[in-house]
Order: C-alpha cells, then structure tokens, then sequence
C-alpha cells in the first residue's frame, strides 16, 4: 500500500537531509506508528506521501501511484485516496460539524444525494449522531477531532494519515480516538499515524517505524515506544 | 462541477471583500466608460468621413476683376480655366457659380440668421469654380495646380476645415483610449491584488480543498469567477455611465448639431451594440488577469 525506496529529502534551506536512504514498506489493512523525536522526518515522511514535497531521490509509491513521478494533473486522484487528521483539527468554523464533512465532498464534485447519504453514516461512525448542527467551537478537543476523522474518512480514503492526532487532547480522549482509529483501521483502511504519545504507542502494540535524524532506526512488528533507550 | 458550490464560495468573496471589490468595480467601469468613448468617437469619425466626403467640394475662387465682368465665364481666362479644370484627372463636375448666385446661396445658407446674412454684401463673395472630385482626398491636386493662376484669388478646400474637425475628434479618441489603457491597467493590478486578498482569507478552506483532493478547477474557479463577476459588473455599470452621458451630457450641449445632421448622432443603437463589446473585453481582460495571478501568486 505504501512503499519507499530508499528516499532522500533535502530541503534546500538546511545541509542535513530530512529524510536519508529511508526504505519501507506498509501493506494494506496495517496500523502503524511513526515514532521519532521532532526533527527526525516524521513530517517530511507524511508530506512526501501526499506528495506535498517531492524526494531529491528515491521512488515513493502508494497504492498505485507512483508519487514522486506522477504528474500534477494526477495529484488530486492521489489525495483523494488518501485521509489526513492533524493536531490542530483544521475544521472551518463557520461551517457546522455536517458542513464540515460534507465540504470534502463537494469539493471533489460528489454528488448532492450521495453526500446527504454519506455525511450522516460517517458522524455515527465517529459517534458524533446528533451533533450534525453544531458549529466546531460548541464542541469539546476530543469531538473536533473525531469531526476532523469522519472528513478524512468520509470518502473512505485507502489510507489515513494522522499527525499527532492525539496531540491536543487528554489521555482518556486521546484513549476514545485512538479507538476510533482501530474501527477505522478493521474496515480494511491502513492507518499511518506520527505520534510523540509513549503511552498510546505502547499500549496498543502495534508496528513501530523509528526515524531519527531522517533514518529509520527501528521497525518492529508488535513495538511499544521507548525500547532499547 | 457542482454549481452551487462555486456560486456560494464566489459570493461569500465578494461579501468579504467589499471594499475591494467595490474599488475593482469602479476602476473597471471607468476604464470601460473610456473605452466606450474612444470606440464611440472612430465610429463618429468613419460615419463623418462618409457624410461629408462626398459632398466635399474644392472652391476655387476668383479675382474680383473676374467675378464683376465675367458673369458667364466666356472671357479669358476665366474660360480657360475652366476648361483646365474639366480636364483635370480626377475631377467630376465643375460649375461655376458667378457672383449673384453665390450670393444667394449664402443668404439660403444663413437662412435662419437673418442678422448674418444681411451683413454680407454681394461685393463681398468672389464668383468661384465649384468642383467636386471622385476621391475627395485628392483635393491637394487641385490646390497645387490652380493655387496662384491667373485669374485665380484663392482655392479653397473644404476638406482642410473637416481634417480639423477630425484633428480635434481624434484627438479626444486618443485621449479616451490612452485613459481606458491607463485605467485598464489600475484595473488589472487590483484584480491581481484582491485575488491575492481573497485567496489568503480564504487559505484555510483552501487548504483543506488541495488536502481532500479537489482538482485545481475546484480550487482556482471562486476566485477566476469572482474577477469575472466583478468585471462584469464595471462593465454594465459603464454601459450605464455611457447612457447617462448621452442623455444629460451629449443630449444638451451637442443636440442641436445632431437635429441639424451636422454631427452624426451618437445613437443608443451604437451604444447597445458597442455593451457586448464592453462585457467581453471585461470578461477577458479579468478571466487573463485572474489566471495569470492564481499562477504566479498564490500557490494552490
């Protein structure tokens, strides 16, 4: 499902490269986690996949997309196959929770009917029923955040990306997302999760990849987060 | 493409940016209201130039000694110029018209002031030759030839008073069509700009667009259709400025030579068909400028 082949990121503004001869591989219906300190890649990582960054060097493969070498009439095919959740929610806050779902929608040209279809199941999915109308600030960190899931899963992306999902909320919150994120990642989605949470990581033993200063340091199948340190 | 999508995105843009859109308006309009004058003044000139230049004539007056003797131009050398001016290449009609007939003309001519025509004396008017050529451009042939011959006073070309007339008016078309490009070109630099506003204000939806993987269309097309709308609406409001100009401005000071056929009147049929025009140039001019902006500028 996602596949790096020794990639190299350099940015032009900084003599160490962000990303070092990094190869990995996740297969479909995986749940991992990408661990590491600020500065070791993770972003970069995650930004190479939604080819908001091209690599100086090495292919970039998800699903069947040839990231790096696609063309940018393509792109949005790409990210339409991929979901995106990040620390800071990113919700439009003049639009209510329905609205916010159903933007990611319209702006891919899906149909009215399908989307008044749609919109609903998601929000009962993330166990949001019945806060359809609400605007984002009547609502608490945690149910933001699974408002910013039901937007990225909505239209049922192969892949989904989270960035410090859990990085704004409280530990019995972060708690409920992540097993959202579980629900989510059974249905057969491979979850790519960036994450600094110790106790999330290793609470949920699932696969691990460590970057450090742009390699990968560690990858173990059933991981918990500090090992070996 | 859903439409009303687009049509809300384009409206909540322009709300938001009122005071710049008003600005892009306005801008638009002027420079559209002097394109329209500019256009409005070639067609005068052409629809001028095609009145007069057939009714064009050449005067070539005599001495006096001529126009008290001669009354049927039978003597030298008054017969032969005649005769030199019917075999001139190019000329269509000579007559001549001795001095009483040149008087009366003048009084016909000055009919409706009295006052003028009493003043005049039929001392005063030279017999002349009147001749019409079959390119009134070419009247400078006549003036080198007969300009100086015997017999001769003076000739006069009518055409020189129209090419001033034509001087003055294309003049003002000039003028009109160098502020439409001036204007135009405010015009553009704050269509640029207030795309550039409208899409920073407008960063986080579009943001979340590219991230959910809306095509560049999606993205791009608010902000190019709300370039467009504001353009169309300077350019109906310069159609309006054009009406109003005709009506209060045009209407008062210059009715009189419109009613009299002396100036072609700047009808409302050639401001109907010249509107099209105006809403095309405004539709391309901001279309151009708002792709070339979301381009350059604004990375989405």
């Amino acid at each position: 499902m996602i596949r790096l082949e020794h990639v190299s990121k350099v940015y032009k503004s900084s003599a160490r490269p962000a990303l070092d001869n990094v190869s990995v591989e996740m297969d479909k219906g995986e749940f991992v986690f990408l661990i590491g300190p600020s500065g070791s890649g993770k972003s970069t990582f995650l930004r190479l996949l939604l080819r908001e960054e091209v690599p100086s060097k090495g292919r970039v493969y998800v699903s069947n997309f040839d990231v790096a070498k696609m063309s940018r009439r393509r792109v949005p095919r790409l990210r339409q196959s991929i979901g995106c959740v990040f620390q800071d929610f990113r919700l439009l806050t003049n639009k209510t929770v329905a609205e916010n779902v159903a933007f990611a929608l319209e702006v891919i040209g899906k149909p009215r009917n399908t989307i008044v279809k749609v919109v609903p199941e998601v929000l009962q999915l993330v166990g949001l029923d019945g806060k359809a109308d609400r605007m984002p600030h009547e609502l608490s960190g945690g149910e933001q955040q699974r408002v910013a899931i039901a937007r990225a899963f909505v239209n049922r992306p192969l892949v989904l990306l989270a960035d410090e999902p859990t990085g704004n909320l409280d530990p019995d919150t972060s708690q409920d997302i992540m097993l959202l994120l579980e629900r989510i990642n059974r249905t057969g989605t491979t979850v790519l999760m960036a994450t600094h949470d110790h106790s999330i990581v290793d609470s949920m033993r699932r696969r691990v990849v460590e970057l450090d200063h742009g390699r990968i340091i560690r990858d173990d199948a059933r991981g918990v987060y500090g090992v070996g340190r | 493409m859903r439409t009303s999508f687009v049509f809300s995105e384009v409206v909540t843009g322009l709300r938001r940016n009122v005071t710049m859109t008003i600005a892009m308006i306005l801008t638009t309009a002027i420079s559209l209201f002097l394109l329209g004058v500019g256009l409005l003044v070639v067609n005068m000139v052409g629809k001028m130039q095609d009145d007069y230049l057939g009714k064009l004539e050449v005067a070539v007056m005599l001495t006096n000694d001529i126009s008290v003797n001669d009354k049927d131009c039978t003597q030298q050398p008054c017969s032969s110029l005649r005769s030199q001016l019917e075999t001139t290449s190019g000329v269509e009609t000579v007559v001549y018209e001795n001095r009483d007939k040149g008087y009366e003309r003048f009084k016909k001519v000055f009919e409706s002031q009295p006052e003028l025509a009493k003043l005049a004396r039929p001392e005063a008017i030279p017999a002349m030759f009147r001749v019409k050529l079959e390119d009134a451009q070419r009247s400078d042939v006549i003036v080198q030839a007969f300009t100086g011959k015997a017999g001769v006073k003076k000739v006069d070309d009518q055409r020189e008073d129209l090419d001033r007339l034509f001087g003055f008016l294309n003049g003002v078309r000039d003028a009109a069509l160098a502020l439409a490009l001036l204007q135009a070109f405010a015009a553009l630099m704050l269509i640029s700009n207030t795309i550039q506003v409208s899409a920073f204000t407008r960063r986080t939806e579009v943001g979340i667009m590219r991230l959910v993987g809306a095509t560049r269309w999606y993205t791009q097309l608010p902000f190019l259709i709300e370039a467009v709308v504001a353009g169309v609406i300077g350019a109906v409001a310069s159609i309006g400025l054009l009406v109003v100009t005709k009506l209060f401005l045009l209407n008062r000071v210059l009715g009189e030579l419109f009613a009299a056929n002396i100036i072609p009147e700047v009808s409302m049929v050639e401001i109907l068909f010249l509107s099209p025009i105006l809403v095309g140039v405004a539709i391309a001019i901001s279309a151009l400028t708002g792709y070339v902006t979301l381009r350059l500028y604004v990375r989405l």
